[in-house]
């Protein structure tokens, strides 16, 4: 099967310096993916670069198949920015109308929307269990609550390719195994391939089927049973890194059941 | 009784209504238009541009055509150069904004200046002349306000999209950078259009006070922008109204207006 994403000899500059050096992976479709890696690695710069929004210095991108440069597709891409959730209180704005925003694209600039549009939002609000606060304003949500709203919005147009960078920084522990669940979830009913930067190596190594370590350098891994090779971590985070996995059992069941 | 009659019998006045009609109408895509200003921090843009204008005034009254033309091609010239010095790092956006409002304001200085003043038409463009509007100025300002509102209709979920979040936009495929360019585009005619209304001093208001009240109603993104053309609307018909009843300054009594239906609706959403 065609990769999702081909990346071979991607070298990125932020600024003076090369933020990425001669990178090259693939991400399978369905694949669940987990972006790791120190800070200033280059995580953030890596996912800007897939989504065509930083400049390459050198090497190619293929998402679904198609050269980056050429892709026209994006509508099957949806995006949830590390600064998503940092927004204006103020902007008037609900949560319906923030994931109605997800269906805007270039196919259908100018039109007015459609009964399915609004159809479409309502299905991604049920899916992220927010359907109850589609008229609340978005300034008005908690952390956890705005993250789903935005998750929502990068749902509403059907994507085959969910990128995520950062979801989860500020919020609890019980929140976020909530939201990599779901997460799980639409991975495996919908086959939703999903890429997400995160410093949780626990959730990473627990909801996830691969791990991309970042820092210049790509290394990535299939994780296999909770784990991945000590070397692939220690490429990443340094010669020193040890990753102590007390006991060898996932978080995430909550006793009544919850999803 | 009487304060009645009089109140029905201005109505009889073409002028009167010929200025309800064009302000109406300038305040409701003022308003529209300020509303995205003001979500996109940008509400002093108003003021320098329109302060740009007066060069334009200036050399339209100088060289003998319309002075609105003037003011057109001043604020658009005004708005992108904006844009462009922002773009290209020149300068931030209020120092960029301070660069074109004192170039376009002296250059109009100059001219008058040049053509030893041009007495009572300068100040009609300082303070503004609704009750003065022609039928011709009013056609103009007509088809310029439906074709502002007929692309902000079109265009509403692009524009939100674009204001809410650019690089959200840029990547779901939106032309951001044109949308930006027409947008801007439509914010100096929508300036040059409330010249005539209520005067470059005071334009910035008619912009931003009626999309500063709808925020304050704290509702959803299109309710927002019914109440700020709504907010709009009854300032500048009421301004009129009571300015040829008392016989006092048309854009002071629309901005005495607006301003006061800020500090209503702001009050009676924190103590009501």
């Amino acid at each position: 099967m065609e990769p999702i994403i081909e990346v071979k000899g991607l070298t990125v500059r932020r600024g003076p310096t090369e933020a990425l050096t001669n990178v090259t992976f693939e991400v399978d479709r369905g694949d669940y993916v987990g972006i790791v890696g120190p800070n200033g690695g280059g995580k953030t710069t890596l996912v800007l670069a897939l989504l065509g929004l930083l400049p390459r210095a050198s090497g190619s991108i293929r998402i679904m198949g198609q050269d980056i440069d050429t892709f026209d597709q994006w509508e099957k891409v949806g995006y949830v920015s590390q600064f998503a959730i940092n927004f204006d209180p103020q902007f008037p704005l609900t949560v319906r109308e923030l994931v109605g925003l997800g269906r805007v694209n270039r196919r259908n600039i100018g039109r007015f929307r459609t009964k399915e549009d609004w159809e479409s939002v309502g299905s991604a609000l049920e899916l992220m269990g927010i359907a109850e606060l589609a008229d609340r304003r978005i300034g008005t949500l908690s952390g956890g609550q705005r993250q789903r709203a935005f998750v929502a919005k990068a749902l509403v147009s059907d994507p085959e390719l969910l990128v995520l960078d950062e979801p989860v920084t500020g919020f609890d522990p019980v929140t976020q195994e909530r939201f990599f669940m779901q997460l799980a979830n639409l991975n495996q009913s919908k086959g939703l391939t999903i890429l997400i930067v995160s410093h949780d190596l626990t959730a990473v190594f627990c909801r996830m089927s691969r791990v991309l370590c970042v820092n210049r350098e790509v290394h990535g891994a299939t994780i296999v049973d909770g784990t991945v090779p000590d070397d692939v971590l220690k490429k990443g985070y340094g010669e020193h890194f040890h990753f102590a996995f007390h006991e060898h059992k996932c978080r995430g069941e909550f006793a009544d059941g919850r999803p | 009784m009487e304060g009645l009659e009089i109140l029905t019998s201005m109505f009889d006045y073409q002028f009167v209504r010929m200025a309800l009609v064009g302000g109406a109408l300038a305040a409701i895509v003022s308003a529209w238009i300020g509303l995205f200003l003001i979500l996109r921090k940008e509400s002093m843009l108003v003021d320098g541009v329109a302060h740009t204008a007066f060069g334009g005034v200036a050399v339209g009254l100088l060289l003998g055509f319309d002075p609105m033309l003037g003011a057109v091609a001043v604020s658009a010239a005004a708005v992108l150069g904006i844009t462009y010095m922002r773009r290209k790092g020149m300068a931030q956006s209020d120092s960029a904004v301070a660069v074109m409002m004192a170039t376009g304001f002296s250059l109009g200085m100059i001219i008058v200046s040049l053509a030893n003043g041009f007495n009572v038409d300068l100040m009609t463009y300082l303070f503004g002349s609704i009750l003065t509007v022609s039928r011709t100025d009013l056609l103009v300002l007509s088809a310029l306000a439906l074709f502002i509102i007929g692309f902000m209709v079109f265009f509403y979920k692009e524009m939100l999209a674009i204001t809410f979040d650019e690089d959200g936009a840029r990547l779901q495929g939106l032309p951001v950078q044109a949308m930006t360019v027409a947008f801007n585009l439509l914010v100096a005619v929508t300036i040059a259009l409330s010249i005539k209304v209520i005067g470059i001093i005071l334009v910035v208001a008619l912009m931003v006070l009626p999309g500063l009240t709808a925020l304050q109603l704290g509702r959803s993104f299109k309710a927002t922008v019914v109440a700020s053309t709504a907010f709009g609307t009854i300032a500048a018909l009421a301004g009129i109204v009571l300015s040829v009843l008392f016989n006092v300054s048309t854009s002071g009594v629309i901005v005495f207006t607006a301003a006061g239906i800020f500090l209503f609706v702001a009050a009676y959403q924190r103590l009501g």
